[in-house]
């Protein structure tokens, strides 16, 4: 891992300097704020249907909290591929990669650095994006649940872990970015799909923001199946991205 | 000891032959100048021997280094600059320059002090503080310059490093590249600008089709082939002369001097045993004042068309 630590920091200042960091955490923050202000109003403005006898029913804190969690399957998969597509194949495509590496640091290192630092970026995001949700849903619903509330974030960011470290591994693939992103979102889409399969529920990385939308609303189920799954993921993709990008030609 | 050493290197993309059984033996403290047409063979070379690349076949050594693919042992040792350098657009020049220092873990007091001196040296320290993705190209190759000696290398590859420079940038980098030999760094310049190659370099590879054609001392080489040339020159015009010469069957060209009215010229011989024997007769039968008559040393260039067979870009 020669490099690792030089390698990091360039690699959160590239975060910062490139503004990728003030955009991940402007999403999260902006449906951290955004969802329990909708909820709350959303009564308001949609008015009562006589004829079908329709009402939309007063929402809770818990319902808030669900809400913002489901962001993640949808925006935050998106933004996890769109940030993360081009994070090997830009560099590998303008010679950055080739300027860097003729240098004594590690393929390995080249690739983890990226790896960590999307991880840090992304627990900024959802740090702030969980602080918004947490202020707004207690001032406008009540206590959503202080420690469900935590542990319910954290579930779901290693989700978003799963797809950051999926979509780094096409990135090593590939030279194009957007082979990289397509396929990514392919994979990502059939693995959060499979969540809904009876047997792979239980281990599918999907079945994670099932979980968490569980804890958040105090069921006592648990998926630890899929969380142990979505570690040997997060692990095995590392490693296969490392590995190929090491045989690749620059 | 040599600084660069490889033994029947061979790369093939697909069907295609990049590199051909390619062997060569480069001394220390000397600046070897790649050259070839475009295509031939020089930057999958570089690649190579700086372990960016895997050859299909044959072994190299670079500062007593094994090249291995990836090998961190041997990226320590050399400094590299491709044709085109790419930097990270977002950073300033002394931040890159901070940032090759730091990975090639370099004491923090001595980055700040190699990044001063290469910034004089490249002429870019009114624009350190300025973000690369502002750079012009010139600039950046001169920045790219700089970060391949961060590192002091042993060798350094460099990939057309003074084409996109102006003529005093150009100049630059020549004398940069003269003191850094005498400083004990050889250096492997792969080249398309024949005169800079001539100016700075010891010894000359030129490779065509992947293959090496030749590998000489630069002074050597023209020697060897100077058999074709000479130069004539008389006190009078020489019209009827050089018309005369034109005629004969074992001369290929006459190149008049611009603006000598026909009074010197250069012979280019088919035949040189035959010029060697005529030409000096028929300046005796001219009745013409001789100043001068000489075998002419051919440029790089003049040797470069004639082994590779085209001219060269």
């Amino acid at each position: 891992m020669a490099g690792f630590a030089v390698l990091l920091r360039k690699e959160l200042k590239q975060q910062l300097r490139t503004y990728r960091l003030l955009i991940v955490a402007a999403v999260f923050l902006f449906f951290g704020l955004g969802t329990p202000l909708l909820l709350h109003y959303l009564p308001r403005l949609v008015p009562a249907d006589d004829m079908f006898n329709m009402t939309i029913p007063e929402f809770t804190a818990v319902d808030a909290v669900q809400e913002y969690l489901s962001n993640f399957g949808q925006v935050g998969l998106l933004a996890a591929i769109l940030v993360t597509m081009g994070m090997v194949a830009r560099e590998r495509e303008s010679g950055t990669a080739a300027m860097i590496l003729s240098k004594p640091v590690g393929r390995g290192a080249f690739v983890t650095a990226k790896l960590a630092a999307l991880t840090l970026v992304f627990t900024v995001g959802i740090a702030l994006g969980g602080l918004g949700c947490y202020a707004y849903t207690l001032i406008i619903f009540g206590n959503p649940g202080g420690s469900n509330f935590l542990v319910a974030n954290v579930v779901a960011g290693l989700y978003l872990l799963v797809c950051l470290a999926v979509t780094l591994m096409f990135s090593s693939f590939f030279r194009s970015q957007l082979a990289a992103g397509g396929l990514a979102l392919v994979l990502l889409i059939i693995v959060a799909l499979t969540a809904g399969l009876p047997v792979m529920k239980d281990y599918s990385p999907g079945a994670l923001l099932k979980w968490a939308n569980d804890i958040a609303a105090g069921s006592g189920t648990n998926a630890w199946g899929a969380l142990i799954v979505s570690l040997l993921v997060i692990v095995l993709t590392l490693i296969i991205g490392w590995r190929v990008f090491r045989g690749k030609e620059l | 000891m040599s600084a660069i050493s490889c033994q029947g290197l061979t790369k093939h993309y697909g069907s295609t032959i990049a590199l051909d059984n390619l062997s060569l033996n480069i001394e220390e403290r000397v600046i070897f100048g790649f050259l070839g047409p475009n295509g031939a063979g020089k930057t999958t070379t570089l690649k190579i021997l700086t372990g960016l690349s895997r050859p299909t076949g044959g072994k190299a050594w670079v500062a007593g280094e094994e090249v291995a693919h990836n090998s961190i042992a041997l990226r320590s040792k050399v400094g590299c600059l491709p044709e085109d350098p790419a930097f990270y657009n977002w950073m300033t020049g002394k931040e890159y320059l901070t940032f090759v220092g730091e990975v090639f873990r370099l004491p923090s007091k001595e980055i700040g002090a190699r990044c001063q001196k290469l910034l004089e040296l490249v002429d870019l320290t009114g624009a350190a503080s300025r973000r690369i993705g502002g750079y012009s190209r010139g600039m950046r190759q001169r920045l790219g310059i700089a970060q391949a000696l961060m590192n002091k290398p042993a060798v350094l590859f460099l990939d057309e490093p003074s084409s996109a420079l102006d003529p005093m940038g150009r100049a630059e980098v020549l004398n940069t590249l003269l003191r850094l030999k005498e400083q004990a760094t050889t250096i492997f310049l792969s080249s398309h600008i024949l005169a800079d190659v001539e100016r700075v370099c010891d010894v000359v590879g030129i490779i065509d089709k992947g293959k090496l054609v030749v590998e000489s001392g630069v002074d050597e080489l023209r020697q060897r082939f100077a058999r074709s040339l000479f130069e004539v020159e008389f006190e009078e015009m020489a019209s009827p002369f050089v018309a005369m010469l034109e005629r004969l069957p074992w001369v290929q060209k006459v190149d008049v001097a611009e603006g000598s009215n026909s009074s010197r010229f250069i012979v280019r011989a088919r035949d040189v045993a035959a010029a060697k024997r005529e030409l000096p007769r028929l300046i005796a039968e001219s009745g013409l004042t001789l100043r001068q008559y000489q075998s002419v040393l051919p440029t790089l260039e003049d040797v470069f068309i004639e082994l590779v067979g085209k001219k060269g870009d």
